[in-house]
C-alpha cells in the first residue's frame, strides 16, 4: 500500500494508529466502509478534518449491526452527542473497542455503558428489564422478566445498594470467561 | 465545591504524570487502552493538554512527549554514560517491534479461510466456530510438520535413492517409495527430529493455551452458580445472521427459563428408592458401555491376528482393507449406542451428560487405538516380516483412508438423510444440531494415527493436510445445508483450550509411550529401512556418540549427553525444582484467594457505611427541616451537589487508584 492514500496525511494515520488497536491497512478499509455508507456526506479527503456525522439509520444497517439487539445503545454510547450520529473518529473507536485487540477491561467499560439504558452510571433493575427484553425479543412474560432481574441483582450486586456498579460488573465479567470472544464485532 | 470539569482535568494531569515515567511503547498502549474518546485519545498521545474550562478559562502549558523523551534520554545519558550502548539497543528494540509487525500484517493477510469463518460465525455462534478454528489449526501444524520433514529428512534421502525392493500397489505408493529407501546419512537427525520437533511444538502451544486456560477459569475464588447473569451480559456480538439472531433469541428465553425452573426445584429431594434406581442405571450404563468398548478392542485384535494369518497365505488386495473397514464401522456405531444410553440414564444437569458422552467416546477411541499399537508392536514387529516397518506404515495409511472416506460419507449422505428425515417424515424432530464434540474427537483420532505413522511413514503428515483441507470444505457445506444452529450456550472459549488439552495428554503421551517402546525395544527390519542392522533404534544414536566422541572438537555435546541426558540426578533436580516452582505459586494463588475474599467483604462493608451515612445525613436534615425552615432549600442543593460530584467522580472510570486520590482530596460530608 505505501504512501498512496490521499484520504489522510501521514500524521492523522499514525494518530489513529496509535488510538485505535488497528494497523494502516485496517484503518483504510474501515475508512471505506464508512464511507460507503454514506457516500454523498462523506468526503474522500480527510486533510482538512471535516466534520461529518452520519446518521444513525445508516449506521444501524450495516450488515455487522443490523440484527444485533443492542445496536441502537451501541450507537448511541460510541457517538459524540449520545443519539446516535457517528463521525468517523466514533466509528473507528467503536470497531476498535469490539475487535479482538481491546482488552477485557476496556470492553467491560464500553459493555457496562451500554447496558446502562438510561446513562447514570449504574445498573439498575429497570436497565435489567429493558436488557432482558431486548434479548429474549418478549418471549418471557413480565413476572418473568422481573424475577430475572431479581436473580441478576443478587448474584451480582456486591455492595447490596440494589444496583450494578462498574465494579460489580467488571467484577461478574472476570467470571465469565467467553465476555472476551463473545464481546466482539468482526468487521 | 469542585465542578465535573475541574475533577477531568484532576483526572487527566494525573494520567499524564503516570504515563510520563513510561517508555513510549508502554505509553501507547496505555493511551489505547484508555475508555476516552479518539479526540481525547489524540491530544493525549500528541502531548498536547490545553483544557479550556468555559468557567475558569484555564490553559495549561503544552508539554510534547518528544520534550519528556528527551528530558528523559538526557538523564540516562547523564546517568548511564552508555550513550552508544543504549542507542543501539533501543534501534534495535525498534527495528524488531517494525518487523513483528509487518510479520503480523502478512500473516493477517494470507490467512486462511478467514471469511469463510465469519460466516460460520455469524451464523451459528462462536461454539460451532470453535471446531472450524481447531481444523485450521491442526492444518497449520500439519504443514509445519511437513515442511521440517520434508526438509529434514526426505531431501536428503532422495540424495542417496536406491532401488527399492518392496512391491505395492497404488495404494501403497506413498509409503513404498520412502521406506523403501536406504543409505541414509543422517539417520541420528530422524530420530532427534521426529521427538524434538513434534514435542516442541505441542508443548509451547499446548502449555501457553492451558495456562491461560487454568488462569481465565480456576484463578477465581468464587465457583460461579447459576448463570443467569452470564446468559444476561454475555449475548453474541458476532452473530450477525437474522435468522440466528431470532433463534438465538428463543434459545436464549428457554435457557433463562430452564434456570428459573431449575432455581424453583434446587430444593426438591428424590426419594431413596428414586435415587437408588438412579444409580443402579448409572452404574448398569457404565457396565454396558465399557463393556462394549472392550469388547470391540477384543474383535478388532483376533480380526488384525487372523488378517495377518490371512495375508501371509493369500494375497488378495480386497482383504487388507477388512481391519480398517470394521475400525470405521466401530467408529461410527459405538458412539450412536452411546448416545441412545440417554434414553436410561437421567442426569440433573445437561452439561453432565454431554461430559460423560465425551468421556466414553473418549475412552473407546484411545483403547481402539492402543489396542492396535499392541498389535503392530507385538506382533507385526516381532513377527519375523521383512520390512515390517513398512507394514505398520502401510495399515495406518490405509486406516486414516478409510477414515476419511467415511467421514466424507457421513457428511454427505448421513447428515443429509438426517436433515431429510428431519424435515419431511418426523417433523418434530427439526433440523440436527451440529455435534462438536464428536467431529473434534474424529479430528484428535485422526491426528493420533499421524503422530503414530509419522515415524514409520514420514509423508503422512502431506496425506493429512490434504484430507484436513478437504475435510474443511466437505463440513462446511454441510453445516449450511442440514444444520441449525445450537440451542444449548456451549462455553465457547474454554472448548479450544480443552481440545487441544485433550490432544495433548491421551493422544500425544500415548503416542510417545508408543514410540518411546519402539525406539527401545525394538529390532529394526534387517534389509530396508534407514535403520537396519541395528539391533535397537536407539543404538543409531549410542553409534553417534561414540563416533563424536573421537572429535576433539564435539566433546562438549558428548559431555552433555552422558552427563545430563544419560543421568538420572539431572532430571532428579529438575523435577524437584518445577515442583517448588509450582508449589510457590500454588501458594501465592492461595494468598491472592483470601485477599480477593477479604476485599470483597471490604466492599460490602463499605456499601453498608455509606447507606448509614446517608441515613444519618437525612435524619439531620429533617431536624433542620423543623427547627429551621427557610434554610431548607440551599441545603438540599448542596446534598444534590455532593451526589452530583460522587457520581462524576465515578464518571471516565479510570483506575481505582486516580478516584480515590480525588476522594482524598474532596473534603468528605
Amino acid at each position: 500500500m505505501g504512501n498512496k492514500q490521499t484520504v489522510f496525511t501521514h500524521e492523522q494515520l499514525e494518530a489513529y494508529q496509535d488510538c485505535t488497536f488497528f494497523t494502516r491497512k485496517e484503518i483504510m478499509r474501515l475508512f471505506y466502509r464508512y464511507q460507503d455508507l454514506a457516500p454523498q456526506l462523506v468526503p474522500l479527503d480527510y486533510t482538512t478534518c471535516p466534520d461529518v456525522k452520519v446518521p444513525y439509520e445508516l449506521i444501524g444497517s450495516m450488515p455487522e449491526l443490523k440484527d444485533n439487539p443492542f445496536r441502537q445503545r451501541i450507537a448511541q454510547v460510541f457517538s459524540e452527542d449520545g443519539d446516535g450520529h457517528m463521525t468517523l473518529d466514533n466509528f473507528l473507536d467503536m470497531f476498535s473497542v469490539m475487535s479482538e485487540m481491546a482488552p477485557r477491561d476496556l470492553k467491560a467499560y464500553y459493555a457496562f455503558k451500554i447496558y446502562d439504558f438510561n446513562d447514570d452510571d449504574y445498573i439498575c433493575a429497570w436497565d435489567l428489564e429493558q436488557t432482558v427484553t431486548k434479548l429474549t425479543r418478549g418471549e418471557l412474560s413480565a413476572e418473568e422478566v422481573s424475577l430475572v432481574c431479581e436473580k441478576v441483582l443478587d448474584e451480582a450486586d456486591g455492595d447490596h445498594d440494589g444496583r450494578l456498579s462498574l465494579e460489580d460488573f467488571q467484577n461478574m465479567i472476570l467470571r465469565a470467561p467467553d465476555f472476551l470472544s463473545t464481546f466482539h464485532i468482526r468487521i | 465545591m469542585l465542578s465535573d470539569d475541574h475533577v477531568n482535568e484532576i483526572i487527566i494531569e494525573k494520567l499524564i504524570a503516570s504515563l510520563i515515567p513510561m517508555t513510549s511503547r508502554d505509553r501507547i498502549k496505555a493511551i489505547r487502552n484508555q475508555p476516552r474518546t479518539m479526540e481525547e485519545k489524540r491530544n493525549l498521545s500528541k502531548g498536547g493538554l490545553t483544557i479550556m474550562t468555559e468557567s475558569e478559562g484555564r490553559a495549561k502549558a503544552r508539554l510534547t512527549w518528544k520534550i519528556v523523551d528527551k528530558e528523559k534520554s538526557k538523564q540516562t545519558h547523564r546517568i548511564l554514560q552508555l550513550n552508544c550502548c543504549v542507542q543501539c539497543l533501543n534501534s534495535i528494540s525498534r527495528a524488531y517491534r517494525r518487523s513483528k509487525n509487518s510479520l503480523s500484517e502478512i500473516l493477517n493477510s494470507i490467512s486462511l479461510w478467514q471469511k469463510t469463518l465469519k460466516i460460520i460465525g455469524g451464523k451459528f455462534g462462536t461454539s460451532v466456530l470453535s471446531y472450524f478454528n481447531f481444523l485450521r489449526w491442526l492444518l497449520k501444524f500439519n504443514i509445519f510438520s511437513f515442511i521440517v520433514n520434508f526438509s529434514f529428512i526426505i531431501i536428503p534421502q532422495f540424495a542417496v535413492a536406491e532401488k527399492n525392493t518392496l512391491q505395492f500397489t497404488g495404494l501403497e505408493l506413498f509409503t513404498g517409495v520412502v521406506t523403501g529407501i536406504t543409505g541414509l546419512c543422517h539417520q541420528v537427525q530422524l530420530i532427534f527430529l521426529f521427538l524434538v520437533e513434534m514435542g516442541f511444538c505441542i508443548l509451547v502451544s499446548a502449555f501457553s493455551s492451558m495456562a491461560k486456560y487454568f488462569r481465565d477459569n480456576f484463578i477465581n475464588p468464587h465457583i460461579y452458580s447459576g448463570g443467569i447473569t452470564k446468559l444476561i451480559f454475555c449475548w453474541d456480538f458476532t452473530v450477525t445472521h437474522e435468522k440466528a439472531v431470532k433463534l438465538k433469541q428463543k434459545n436464549l428465553s428457554t435457557e433463562i427459563r430452564e434456570n428459573l425452573s431449575e432455581l424453583r426445584q434446587e430444593n426438591a429431594k428424590l426419594t431413596f428408592k428414586q435415587q437408588l434406581t438412579r444409580f443402579s442405571a448409572y452404574v448398569m450404563a457404565w457396565v454396558v458401555s465399557t463393556g462394549v468398548a472392550i469388547a470391540c478392542c477384543a474383535a478388532v485384535y483376533y480380526l488384525a491376528e487372523y488378517n495377518l494369518e490371512f495375508l501371509k497365505t493369500h494375497s488378495n488386495p480386497g482383504a487388507v482393507l477388512l481391519l480398517p473397514f470394521v475400525v470405521s464401522c466401530i467408529n461410527l456405531a459405538v458412539p450412536c449406542i452411546y448416545s441412545m444410553f440417554r434414553l436410561v440414564e437421567r442426569y440433573e444437569m445437561p452439561r453432565h451428560e454431554v461430559y460423560i458422552l465425551l468421556i466414553r467416546n473418549i475412552f473407546l477411541k484411545i483403547s481402539i487405538i492402543g489396542i492396535l499399537c499392541y498389535y503392530w508392536l507385538n506382533n507385526v514387529a516381532l513377527s519375523g516380516e521383512e520390512c515390517w516397518e513398512t507394514l505398520i506404515g502401510q495399515d495406518i495409511y490405509r486406516l486414516l483412508l478409510m477414515d476419511f472416506v467415511f467421514s466424507l460419507a457421513d457428511s454427505f449422505l448421513g447428515e443429509f438423510l438426517r436433515r431429510i428425515i428431519g424435515m419431511q417424515l418426523i417433523t418434530s424432530l427439526g433440523l440436527p444440531e451440529f455435534d462438536i464434540a464428536r467431529n473434534v474427537l474424529e479430528l484428535i483420532y485422526a491426528q493420533t494415527l499421524v503422530w503414530i505413522g509419522i515415524f514409520f511413514c514420514p509423508l503422512l503428515p502431506l496425506i493429512q493436510m490434504i484430507m484436513l483441507f478437504i475435510m474443511f470444505y466437505a463440513k462446511n457445506i454441510s453445516l449450511m445445508m442440514n444444520f441449525q444452529p445450537p440451542s444449548k450456550a456451549w462455553r465457547a472459549s474454554q472448548m479450544m483450550t480443552f481440545f487441544i488439552l485433550l490432544l495433548f495428554f491421551p493422544s500425544f503421551t500415548g503416542v510417545l509411550c508408543t514410540l518411546a517402546i519402539t525406539i527401545w525395544r525394538l529390532k529394526p527390519s534387517a534389509d530396508c529401512g534407514p535403520f537396519r542392522g541395528l539391533p535397537f533404534f536407539i543404538h543409531s544414536i549410542y553409534s553417534w556418540i561414540d563416533t563424536l566422541s573421537t572429535r576433539p572438537g564435539y566433546l562438549w555435546v558428548v559431555w552433555i549427553y552422558r552427563n545430563l541426558i544419560g543421568s538420572v540426578h539431572f532430571f532428579f533436580i529438575l523435577t524437584l525444582i518445577v515442583l517448588i516452582i509450582t508449589y510457590l505459586y500454588w501458594q501465592i494463588t492461595e494468598g491472592r484467594k483470601i485477599m480477593i475474599r477479604l476485599l470483597h467483604e471490604q466492599i460490602i462493608n463499605e456499601g453498608k457505611d455509606k447507606m448509614f451515612l446517608i441515613e444519618k445525613l437525612i435524619k439531620l436534615q429533617d431536624m433542620e427541616k423543623k427547627a429551621n425552615p427557610s434554610s431548607l432549600v440551599l441545603e438540599s442543593r448542596e446534598v444534590e451537589q455532593q451526589d452530583a460530584l460522587h457520581l462524576g467522580e465515578r464518571d471516565g472510570s479510570l483506575d481505582l487508584r486516580f478516584r480515590r486520590s480525588v476522594q482524598e482530596g474532596n473534603p468528605r460530608a
